[in-house]
């Protein structure tokens, strides 16, 4: 969009979000320090905390490859690194983040040094790589098949299934923790023989302790975010994944979660909203359009407030812990809640259960969403697999009515702003029809 | 028409075409019908509890029409296709689904069949993507949890006795489908990859011990019919994911070169490695559905070399190819296919190595495109000539 | 093998190239394919015999190549492009590692070593990148195609078009001719686009040797500037870039026949007439 357009602003952000930039960038900087220095370094895969934590308390400094894809995107590099990857011989469909990180890895090979116009200062060369078997299948062989340009270990951290079993009480959740435990324990050994240390753990629990207070203080500013209006808009929310994901075992990462949840509480003590009016509140899946964020502006001005989204980005819900656990137990435990809690809490409520897109329906009830928007990726598979189906349980069982726009985590051009505002008037009709429906049917909302 | 009368080739081509008609007259015995999806969810564990297992699989010409709604197009199209043509009621024969956790959209596809078709019986086992000691004990949890899901459902229990008569049937199948595989490293072969892929697709449409009876009528014509496939300049292996139909090997046979072996889930992954004598005979069948089907779906360990890893993650294939002097490879993959996609590059340098000349072929489930794929093969073939 | 003819015809989407050859080259002829694909086939080989002053069945072997190859009536083999390009440039450059072939539906790369193919790639799925995509954006500009090359390297500013899909470049150039850009900057910002495609499928064969660059948008100068500040080198360029398969194709039916006579087989030939290709 032109920069003319972005003057006008209807979204109320959160002063407290002024903090993460510097955090990005202190992040990047600290990948390319560690190579400098000589200190190990991973490429590593998100992982829902746990490796982080093993691997910044082994003294190892993880950069993300994923998160490095929305940077080279948002930059205009991604092109030019998806080409060199294309060139390589890897087929086109293939995730857009994987596809940019082989291209710059591939460039970096062949350069022999950090591509001089890497954005963020780059990503140095790796000690060793970290997949993971959560959520989809690309983030282990991506790494796999980057053995082929850097000849250093990888390791695949890996984990059940997790929302298969929809009895709460299930013997299997034990087991999959104990098995998730093993696979922590072997990652240790793999970087105790690495590297040639032993763990200290006790400052794994401490940064598992930070980590449980950012996890408690992110979920009550969800809990905030229920409050008509709703005070935190997505963008913040977006705004603040990358300390939410990547930096939870950092002081810093609990200074800003406080100081946001001293504003959101601020603004809900005083009713203060988001966006005013408030006229709908809209639930987003999954990733954003990274390159177009301003284009939630354009639909703030019609009074649409983004009021929960993303749901595999979202902490675990509280729990009491089983005394006795080990801290690996303690941490695991953690990650595995994050896909499982979201089952017991539909039990709790006597909720109807939906399997994979149970999130979707218990938030579209407890935010009262008036309408679902859901962003198709053409290279991201896992994001887009349960959309049509999560949109067809949501209007089947709550009468909520969803609407799609295509786009990319990395190719710019699929998302068409214009088109989707376009249908944004229809929309709000449909919101309309829909919101009486659901009062004629005895919904809550 | 029924396929009592029906013997050998002419057998495997009728259920070939027709790939419920066994499942619907069993049905009609009485029989159960189990639907299974891909090569990992253990079949001796399904016949042990007396259902006939049941392949399901896409088709390549039948148009997606229903299940677009429910699945995003930017999918396997062969999963689409899948549930689609169970969403049109194709296979209203079977009585329950069993998936795994082969790949991504496998374990999230099956989610939405559960959903839309509400089988009586419907059950997801959950495996590693690693193979190491605690994914083996892992796995074993995840089978025996699909056990009491089966014993729970049918209300009879399965023995170790039981297992380990199961698995001596399926060992027998699968050294008659290795039997089968060797009439092709005679040259010219004694019989073409399409006809192959019809017996295995065949195969997994009918029950165990009869489809043996079937294979060996077949070994039985093939080395005395007097009209196999002939000479051919060129011998070829197909590598990639899995084919529904015959269209793309009968392409290639069109041309002056035979499939003579292949490396792909309705072929030689799905019936190669037996389950070994264990004395709990699930850690056999933990061992040979978790470790030894070569699909990139696994992770192996890394070796300390890239070098060591390829050789230990392809090795096979280097004998695959000296076995059934292999002239050249054709790596094939629908599109939209992960697990294969990230291979490419590391296989195409392998067989570099090795001295093979390996070609990529991408193809999107349609025959569409046949005169474009059909040109690639062309020149790959003037190339290795 | 004095006295003996060889033909090779190379039937493309658009044109069908023909060459006559017997201890060089007897007949060269370039003529459409027809509005039917393969129609006017016939009569590109009539002229090119009628060049060579020898009636059709004088000629000992027929080679056909291109992708209306099939089903041709009056020839003794088909043979792919890939092989026939390849062997065609071989003859005009022998030094040759790389083959880039931009033609009027498809675009591909050839790696050559030992005189021989060893790997290939290909883009036939759609326009863009190809010189149909020129020819359509040529329409929307109203030049003359021909004038493409030299009008692009008046250039100052060339844009930068984010699209190679050929319906959407359509509309970027449409929408950069009513904000004024000068033409030649337009053109120019096509041949980069379009070169930096074929660049990167060619990269794919990790380039080495000389680069010869072929089909009918070799005839562009431009596009071979754009495709050489890719390549960071010099490209080769047929005198005729349209007529390598056909010149293949001729030499690799001479060969054949050749080895055959060596190994003392008489080679197939096939019954044949000089008649219309059929259309299926």
């Amino acid at each position: 969009m032109a920069d003319k357009e972005k003057t006008k602003k209807f979204i109320n952000r959160l002063k407290s979000r002024n903090i993460v930039r510097p955090m990005v960038n202190k992040m990047y900087a600290e990948g390319v320090t560690a190579a400098n220095e000589g200190r190990p370094l991973a490429w590593s895969m998100v992982n829902w905390w746990e490796g982080d934590i093993v691997m910044r308390a082994m003294g190892v400094t993880p950069v993300y490859p994923e998160n490095y894809g929305t940077v080279c995107a948002s930059t205009g590099m991604a092109q030019k690194y998806q080409a060199i990857c294309d060139a390589e011989g890897f087929p086109t469909h293939l995730c857009g983040y994987s596809r940019n990180h082989i291209g710059y890895a591939a460039e970096m090979k062949k350069l022999g040094k950090i591509p001089p116009d890497a954005p963020l200062g780059g990503m140095a060369e790796p000690t060793f790589m970290l997949g993971s078997g959560i959520a989809c299948d690309t983030r282990f062989k991506w790494f796999q098949a980057l053995r082929q340009y850097y000849d250093v270990p990888v390791w695949t951290i890996d984990t059940p299934s997790y929302d298969h079993t929809e009895d709460i009480d299930s013997d299997i959740h034990e087991h999959n923790i104990r098995h998730k435990v093993k696979e922590l324990e072997r990652f240790i050994e793999f970087l105790e023989n690495l590297l040639g240390k032993k763990i200290d753990m006790d400052l794994v629990e401490d940064y598992l302790e930070n980590q449980e207070k950012v996890f408690q203080l992110w979920w009550e500013i969800n809990e905030l975010r229920k409050a008509k209006p709703c005070p935190m808009h997505s963008r913040d929310f977006w705004t603040l994944m990358v300390p939410g994901y990547y930096m939870t075992y950092d002081k810093d990462a609990l200074n800003l979660y406080h100081q946001v949840y001293e504003e959101v509480k601020a603004r809900t003590d005083a009713g203060i909203g988001a966006v005013t009016p408030e006229k709908y509140r809209l639930m987003f899946a999954e990733l954003p359009p990274w390159h177009s964020l301003d284009f939630f502006e354009k639909l703030a001005e019609r009074g649409w407030n983004f009021v929960v989204e993303s749901q595999g980005y979202h902490p675990p819900e509280p729990m009491s812990l089983k005394t006795g656990d080990s801290v690996l137990e303690r941490l695991t435990r953690w990650t595995y809640w994050v896909n499982v809690g979201h089952i017991r809490k539909a039990k709790e409520k006597n909720y109807p259960l939906f399997g994979p897109v149970q999130y979707y329906y218990n938030w579209a009830r407890e935010y009262q969403v008036d309408g679902f928007i859901t962003h198709s990726l053409l290279s991201c598979r896992t994001a887009t697999f349960w959309l049509p189906h999560a949109a067809n349980i949501l209007k089947e069982e709550l009468l909520v009515p969803s609407m799609n726009m295509e786009g990319d985590i990395v190719d710019f051009t699929v998302f068409d702003p214009d088109l989707v505002l376009k249908n944004a008037e229809a929309f709000e009709e449909s919101m309309d029809y829909h919101r009486g429906e659901r009062k004629r049917k005895g919904l809550e909302w | 028409m029924t396929t009592a009368s029906l013997h050998g080739f002419a057998k495997a081509r009728k259920i070939y075409e027709d790939r419920g008609l066994r499942a619907r007259e069993l049905k009609a015995e009485g029989k159960k019908i189990m639907g299974y999806y891909c090569s990992y969810p253990p079949l001796e564990l399904i016949t042990g509890m007396d259902f006939v297992p049941f392949r399901v699989q896409g088709s390549i010409n039948e148009a997606i029409t229903k299940a677009d709604s429910s699945i995003p197009t930017i999918v396997c199209p062969i999963i689409r296709s899948s549930l689609d043509m169970a969403m049109k009621g194709k296979y209203d024969f079977m009585e329950g689904f069993v998936t795994a956790h082969s790949c991504d959209c496998q374990e999230k596809f099956c989610r939405i069949w559960e959903h839309e078709l509400k089988l009586p019986f419907h059950h997801y086992i959950d495996m590693p993507h690693v193979v190491r000691e605690n994914s083996f004990e892992q796995f074993k949890e995840k089978l025996i949890m699909f056990q009491k899901a089966m014993e729970a459902y049918t209300g009879r229990a399965l023995d170790r006795e039981r297992i380990q008569q199961e698995i001596r049937v399926h060992n027998r199948q699968r050294a008659l489908v290795r039997k089968l595989y060797d009439l092709r490293k005679e040259n010219p072969p004694l019989l073409s990859g399409a006809e192959n892929l019809e017996i295995m697709i065949a195969l997994m449409c009918m029950p165990i011990e009869e489809g043996s009876i079937m294979l060996e009528e077949i070994i039985q014509e093939a080395l005395s019919r007097g009209n196999g496939p002939g000479e051919k300049d060129t011998r070829l292996m197909l590598w990639g994911s899995p084919l529904t139909e015959t269209n793309l090997i009968q392409m290639i046979e069109s041309l002056n070169a035979h499939v003579v072996m292949d490396d792909i889930c309705v072929g030689t992954r799905h019936y190669w490695a037996d389950v070994e004598a264990t004395s709990d005979p699930m850690d056999g069948i933990v061992k040979r559905y978790l470790s030894e089907i070569k699909c990139p779906r696994t992770f192996r360990e890394s070796s300390s070399t890239f070098e060591e890893e390829m050789e230990s993650r392809f090795g096979y294939l280097k004998d695959f190819a000296r076995d059934w002097h292999v002239d050249g490879i054709l790596l094939q993959s629908v599109k939209y296919c992960d697990t294969h996609g990230y291979e490419v590059p590391a296989l195409k340098a392998y067989f570099e190595k090795i001295g093979l000349p390996a070609m990529y072929l991408e193809h999107e489930y349609t025959m569409a495109a046949e005169a474009q794929l059909k040109n690639r093969v062309e020149a790959f073939l003037e190339i290795i000539a | 093998m004095k006295g003996k003819y060889f033909a090779g015809i190379d039937i493309g989407s658009t044109m069908t190239k023909v060459i006559i050859y017997s201890e060089g080259i007897r007949g060269q002829v370039i003529g459409p394919t027809g509005p039917e694909h393969r129609h006017l086939a016939n009569i590109v080989m009539e002229d090119a015999l009628a060049q060579a002053r020898i009636p059709f069945e004088a000629v000992d072997y027929v080679v056909a190549t291109g992708y209306g190859r099939i089903n041709v009536p009056f020839a003794d083999k088909q043979i792919t492009e890939i092989s026939c390009h390849a062997r065609g440039v071989l003859h005009f450059f022998p030094n040759a590692g790389t083959v880039i072939d931009i033609g009027g539906q498809d675009a591909k790369g050839i790696k050559i070593a030992n005189n021989r193919v060893v790997d290939f790639v290909m883009n036939d799925k759609c326009a863009a990148g190809t010189g149909r995509f020129l020819e359509v954006i040529a329409e929307t500009l109203g030049v003359n195609i021909k004038d493409m090359g030299p009008l692009s390297l008046k250039a100052r500013n060339k844009v930068k078009i984010s699209s190679i899909c050929t319906i959407f470049a359509e509309q970027e150039v449409v929408s950069q001719l009513s904000e004024g850009i000068p033409v030649e900057d337009i053109i120019a910002g096509l041949h980069e686009a379009i070169a930096g495609r074929a660049f990167r499928m060619a990269s794919k064969l990790k380039i080495e040797g000389d680069v010869v660059f072929t089909g009918g948008v070799a005839k562009n100068t431009g596009m071979v500037k754009a495709l050489e500040s890719h390549l960071g080198r010099p490209v080769y360029i047929c005198r005729e870039p349209l007529i390598t398969g056909a010149m293949g194709a001729a030499l690799l039916g001479k060969e054949l026949v050749e080895k055959a006579m060596e190994s003392g087989k008489a080679i197939k030939i096939k019954e044949r007439k000089l008649t219309t290709a059929r259309v299926f």
